[in-house]
């Protein structure tokens, strides 16, 4: 009897160490870390900036900093992150117009005086023009500022379909100062940065949410359709599948780790030199 | 119909100069708009057309994958790119860099034209426009 006793008892603690060895890690999580990466962007000292609902993080190596989001309606979303030629970070989403960041007075600038509306839908910060900015409002077309946005100047309709995600890269062979792509609902569509005419980069079809390039390789582009990532190594002519552990959402670019995906499930993945993918720890 | 009104006035310019001083030169005008035009005719109207209406399907890689000729009048992009922009496009050419062909598919001319008839050219493009896209234009060159 006290051996089937002490067989339950020892089956009992075992069980308990097993599903705590399950639990542990998913507890030692953050508690924000489970919600989707809306957004994610680097900092001027390199750091990854990373929006979700729960708010703005700043990683740096083994340290996280919350930044406190401004003061918004409840309607407002924050969607977008951005960072400036000088190294400034932008806010914007729908309701909430365009903010930057004042690192040093930890505040937010709303940027939104002289555009028609709230309702920006994407932004995009110059390469390499500091002070040049771009905003896609739906229905009212495609703004830019030149002067950090103090005054926005309607430029464009866009393109046909309605701008998710928005991008301006330095890549080579502009008649101007670079391209703009733009994440639609039909795909990725490119221009150069005169607005001269959008066409489509390539025949990759889908609801683009996310896109991005390597700063370092500008021909290098990434969208994300439908959670799945996709790669240009020509400035998005052609698109091939890139195979990721989780549906992504948001990509950037970081100085040290290179190309850094968002997940569904609120992770964050780079990749590796052998295209593995391995987490980044908050 | 901006760009006719534009037109006329470049053409009665001598008229308006006289009276108010305002246009400039009283017989520069209809002089460059003619010089402008005559350029236009001879080196690019065979490719972006008479009126300055562009090929066809212009947004569009053609059968060779070279991205045709665009229009110059108000349908095409030319209003958006500075004075400065125009001429370098002009005197050095231009190639699309998506083209499936590696030749410059707007060929240079600063072999054939002066300076001088560049920016005469550019004078007459600027009467193929509204005068919201001269506004504009006027302020990418400034």
């Amino acid at each position: 009897m006290r051996e089937i006793i002490h067989s339950l008892t020892s089956a009992a603690w075992g069980f308990c160490v097993l599903t705590l060895a399950i639990l542990m890690p998913a507890l030692a999580q953050p508690a924000n870390a489970a919600q989707p990466v809306k957004a994610l962007t680097i900092s001027s000292s390199g750091a990854l900036l990373v929006l979700r609902d729960s708010g703005l993080l700043a990683i740096e190596g083994d340290t996280s900093t919350e930044i406190a989001l401004p003061a918004i309606d409840q309607e407002a979303q924050a969607t977008s992150l951005a960072k400036g030629a000088d190294g400034n970070l932008y806010l914007a989403g729908p309701g909430l117009g365009v903010w930057r960041y004042d690192s040093s007075g930890e505040s937010w600038q709303s940027l939104s005086d002289t555009l028609p509306n709230l309702g920006v839908t994407a932004m995009a910060a110059h390469a390499t023009q500091p002070e040049t900015l771009y905003a896609y409002l739906g229905n009212d077309g495609m703004f830019r500022s030149r002067d950090g946005g103090a005054e926005w100047v309607k430029v464009d309709s866009g393109p046909q379909e309605t701008v998710q995600a928005f991008l301006h890269s330095d890549m080579p062979g502009s008649m101007e100062s670079g391209w703009l792509f733009a994440g639609t609902t039909r795909g990725v569509s490119r221009s150069m940065d005169c607005f001269c005419f959008w066409g489509d980069a390539g025949d990759l079809r889908g609801t683009v949410s996310a896109i991005g390039y390597d700063p370092a390789a500008p021909e290098n582009v990434y969208a994300v359709i439908e959670g799945q990532l996709h790669h240009s190594a020509d400035g998005g002519e052609t698109w091939t599948s890139l195979k990721t552990p989780k549906s992504v959402t948001a990509l950037a670019f970081t100085p040290t780790q290179g190309l850094v995906v968002g997940t569904s499930n609120g992770n964050l993945l780079a990749r590796g030199a052998a295209d593995e993918w391995t987490p980044v720890h908050e | 119909m901006n760009k006719w009104v534009y037109s006329l006035a470049l053409l009665a310019a001598p008229v308006l100069a006289g009276a108010s001083g305002v246009l400039g030169s009283a017989h520069s005008a209809p002089t460059e708009f003619a010089q402008g035009r005559q350029i236009y005719e001879q080196y690019c109207a065979a490719c972006h057309g008479w009126q300055g209406e562009g090929a066809a399907n212009w947004k569009k890689p053609d059968e060779k994958g070279e991205m045709p000729p665009p229009p110059h009048d108000e349908t095409g992009h030319t209003w958006r790119h500075s004075d400065a922009m125009l001429f370098k496009m002009i005197a050095e050419g231009w190639r699309y860099p998506f083209n499936k062909s590696d030749r410059l598919t707007m060929p240079a001319f600063e072999e054939q034209m002066t300076a001088q008839e560049i920016q005469s050219v550019i004078g007459y493009l600027k009467t193929l426009w509204t005068d919201e896209q001269r506004e504009y234009q006027k302020t990418e060159s400034q």
